[in-house]
């Protein structure tokens, strides 16, 4: 047992080697934006280790933004013309990343599939033409990365050409797919991606069970094709009431197949997911159990792990120190700031799960138009009011990090994009104490 | 001159187009396994400096 764990640390520490060699040559074929100047100082991008570090103005300066190529101290930033904000005051001078919705045509049918993906796609679908000309205006934004997904983006013809012209801007460009379709040209262009994971939301029958048919031999194979071809390889994990009892089998699985991390996405109730949240979502025991559970299985099995935004409520139960989750830039819901989304037809949103937010003078945003947007007053609506939060966010210590969970589930299950996250530990004991209006039984 | 501080690390990057996923494997390790990382960070951030804005 202690020798398996041994080999296991070795390999992963000779793969996370290989890793940041394989990077640093990528680094040199496709430079990244390496910084971006903010009003609190500014973020640099790391590509060994891959990191965004959040520095404050007297760091930005120690570490040469305000100098030239040359070395030579240039005039201050305009946005330094102000005070000096702490991180998370304001909203960033522009998303970290953006999540492209490239395509909304996917053949699999998941049951609880978030964006109602269907064979015919979406009405008026963008083409390879204005994707390009969205990825232009999100590295004059100074965005350093995109998420494309879909549909299933893989089966896309152009998704080469879109990630080619993503690494010329700067930007680099990170990749979901199911695995189902499109793998061989996948295969072919993987090393333009800097991460690529397949979802696989359950083992052997419980894939069926979560998703509605019978994939997981192909999802497998896929993951497999994949890690052989490319180091930077993990899988996302839908985590639902079916598979939270999997999740060692899955941290094990990952660990066999040398995956670079494994990603841990909490059911939202969007698309065909609306209909099947009250089915698939997890149990208040399941998100009371939830941090204690992956710790344990990425210690035994020694695999990296993420949390979407929509966990940090139940990271948050634990009482985790402060400033900890603060150092690893752990936050709740960032849509419209940290991160925004767009549509197949291209139209803005601040998060993937989201609608479009409401017009402002007449203006329904695409995301070719972000610039224009960003800095309206009341842009992404409810998604920057955090602040204005209901008990018991308000005078929750966290609030500041979790800013009230995520909209997208207060919004199918009260009605009310603002309302504190009806499944966060805290918000259910408090409605326990005081019974309210929400119709979300505790399970 | 005031020394300068890192905020925060994101570690990683975020293949996922429907969240911001943010890596917790340090909550393992706890606040004194990030107290030793990050002024590896700062020196390497000094070290090899960010040309342009």
């Amino acid at each position: 047992m202690r020798a398996t764990a041994i080999a296991r640390l070795a390999a992963r520490g000779v793969d996370a080697v290989r890793g940041a060699v394989a990077r640093v040559r990528e680094a040199r074929r496709w430079p990244a934006r390496r910084v971006r100047i903010e009003r609190f100082g500014a973020i640099v991008q790391m590509i060994a280790p891959r990191a965004l570090v959040f520095v404050d103005r007297a760091m930005a300066r120690q570490v040469g933004v305000t100098a030239d190529a040359h070395g030579a101290t240039m005039p201050e930033p305009a946005l330094w013309a102000g005070p000096e904000t702490e991180l998370g005051e304001l909203p960033l001078s522009a998303p970290l990343e953006a999540h492209l919705q490239l395509t909304n045509r996917c053949d699999a049918g998941c049951q609880g599939c978030y964006t109602g993906a269907s064979a015919e796609g979406a009405p008026g679908e963008w083409g390879l033409a204005e994707w390009t000309r969205a990825i232009d205006e999100l590295a004059d934004a100074g965005v350093f990365h995109v998420a494309l997904g879909g549909g299933e983006s893989a089966t896309l013809p152009w998704l080469g050409a879109l990630a080619d012209h993503a690494r010329r801007r700067g930007i680099i460009p990170n990749l979901t797919t199911s695995g189902l379709a499109g793998l061989d040209a996948l295969l072919a262009i993987s090393d333009r991606f800097g991460q690529i994971n397949v979802s696989l939301d359950g083992l052997g029958a419980t894939y069926a069970q979560v998703r509605g048919f019978d994939g997981f031999a192909r999802a497998d194979a896929a993951i497999r094709r994949l890690r052989a071809a490319k180091r930077e390889v993990g899988i996302n994990v839908v985590v639902t009431r079916h598979n939270f009892d999997e999740l060692d089998a899955l941290f094990a699985y990952a660990a066999d197949h040398r995956l670079s991390e494994l990603e841990l996405l909490r059911f939202k109730p969007s698309g065909r997911g609306a209909r099947a949240y009250d089915q698939l979502r997890c149990s208040d025991a399941q998100h009371r159990a939830f941090l204690p559970t992956i710790l344990a299985a990425a210690k035994r099995h020694a695999v990296r792990v993420k949390v979407d935004c929509s966990y940090t409520p139940m990271l948050a139960h634990h009482r985790p120190d402060r400033a900890l989750l603060a150092q690893l830039a752990v936050y709740g819901c960032t849509g419209g700031d940290f991160l925004i989304g767009a549509k197949p037809a291209g139209q803005l949103t601040a998060c993937s799960f989201a609608a479009p937010p409401p017009a402002l003078a007449g203006l329904r945003p695409k995301v070719s138009e972000l610039r224009a947007y960003w800095d309206a007053p009341d842009a992404f609506g409810a998604f920057r009011r955090w602040r204005d939060a209901a008990p018991p966010c308000a005078t929750c210590a966290y609030h500041a990090l979790c800013r009230g969970g995520c909209k997208v589930v207060s919004a199918h299950v009260t009605g009310d994009l603002a309302a504190p996250d009806p499944e966060c530990p805290r918000v259910v004991d408090h409605r326990a104490a005081a019974p309210a209006r929400v119709r979300l039984p505790v399970v | 001159m005031r020394r300068g501080k890192i905020l925060a690390i994101k570690w990683g990057m975020n293949p996922n187009s429907s969240s911001l996923g943010v890596d917790v494997t340090f909550l393992l390790a706890g606040a004194t396994v990030l107290a030793v990382i990050t002024p590896i960070v700062g020196a390497l951030l000094r070290w090899r400096k960010p040309a342009a804005r």
